[in-house]
């Protein structure tokens, strides 16, 4: 598969996602059921491979990227990867404008507060999952 | 809790600290967060205010939250270069690994050997992202905050326990928090403590 469509399948994937693994269905659907770039057993491995690796989960998309295309693959899903992360700056440019507002100040704490509750269930699972495999 | 503008690192110091930090465990991108948080802060390069807005905005950025972290850490310090160059060396490492590993291994969690220091490896992990929300509650502990805590966490709990995504959870979360009474129940964030130190 040609590496900038890959790129641009693997972008439509993270940049529609808001968590390390959140892109798996859409990648799915592109790669495994779409265009039969990977099987479904590759996808498996390149989420293992990510979850096994140092580093962001997220980065299983340069094992999709190389199951797809070889190493041209795996470079464009290392930049379908880092793409969306860019975001961060006008959001965080926007913030700092709002920030003195009362109201923009308590939706911050708001998200602030929610993000906490998000580690706590996702420190959970991961806790849990630990403990299975430990055990099991 | 001080919120004066802080002496930021280097360059030098940014890059070696992101590199390290984001890629010296597993279990995620919320592990390495906690790593920079402790690093960052340890040093006097960051507050707990200004981590806790990047936490808030990398939530809401697509794609992986942790490059998103060190995006923001490198803005606020270096502007473009400090994003671009935490980026690439948040991002490189692992895939680079993972490149590797697709390429040759067939499967790595056949090894019982493996399986299990994945096993100790992501418990270890998962002490680190429940001490990360520790850190970011604890700054609304204090009394003229605790409505706004017990409220938007009762909604989050609410909404997870209800399978809503988490940017769903998040933007309930703002939506409930701004209509709260502002009072002496709105909390420290101070728009100095989020511009870049240069």
């Amino acid at each position: 598969m040609n590496a900038a469509v890959i790129y641009l399948l693997l972008l439509k994937a993270t940049m529609t996602s808001f968590a390390g693994m959140g892109s798996l269905p859409q990648i799915r659907q592109d790669f495994v059921e779409t265009r039969a770039a990977i099987s479904d057993q590759q996808l498996s491995q390149a989420v293992l491979v990510g979850r096994a690796t140092i580093g962001p989960m997220g980065a299983y998309v340069v094992a999709v990227g190389y199951y797809a295309g070889g190493w041209p693959g795996a470079i464009a899903g290392w930049l379908a990867m880092i793409t969306p992360a860019l975001v961060a700056i006008p959001l965080l440019i926007l913030i700092q404008r709002w920030v003195h507002l009362p109201r923009i100040r308590a939706a911050v704490d708001g998200v602030i507060i929610a993000s906490a509750v998000l580690l706590i269930v996702s420190g959970g699972t991961l806790a849990i999952d630990a403990v299975q495999q430990l055990t099991g | 809790m001080s919120h004066a503008r802080v002496e930021g690192p280097s360059l030098r110091e940014l890059v070696a600290a992101v590199a390290l930090d984001a890629n010296r465990t597993v279990g995620g991108g919320l592990v390495s967060i906690e790593l920079l948080r402790r690093r960052f802060t340890t040093r006097g390069w960051l507050d707990a205010v200004s981590h806790g807005v990047f936490i808030a905005v990398s939530r809401f950025t697509p794609g992986t939250v942790v490059l998103a972290y060190c995006v923001m850490l490198g803005w606020r310090f270096h502007r473009w270069r400090g994003a671009l160059l935490g980026l690439t060396v948040a991002s490189v490492p692992a895939s680079l690994i993972v490149y590797v590993l697709a390429a040759t291994l067939a499967r790595i969690d056949r090894y019982a050997a493996v399986r299990t220091l994945l096993a100790v490896g992501i418990l270890v992990a998962s002490v680190l992202v429940l001490a990360s929300a520790w850190h970011l509650l604890r700054p609304y502990l204090p009394r003229g905050a605790r409505v706004r805590l017990l409220v938007v966490v009762a909604v989050a709990i609410a909404l997870v326990l209800l399978g809503a995504t988490p940017v769903r959870v998040l933007l309930a979360a703002a939506v409930v928090s701004s209509l709260l009474p502002i009072g002496n129940g709105g909390v420290r964030l101070q728009p100095d403590s989020l511009k870049a130190s240069e």
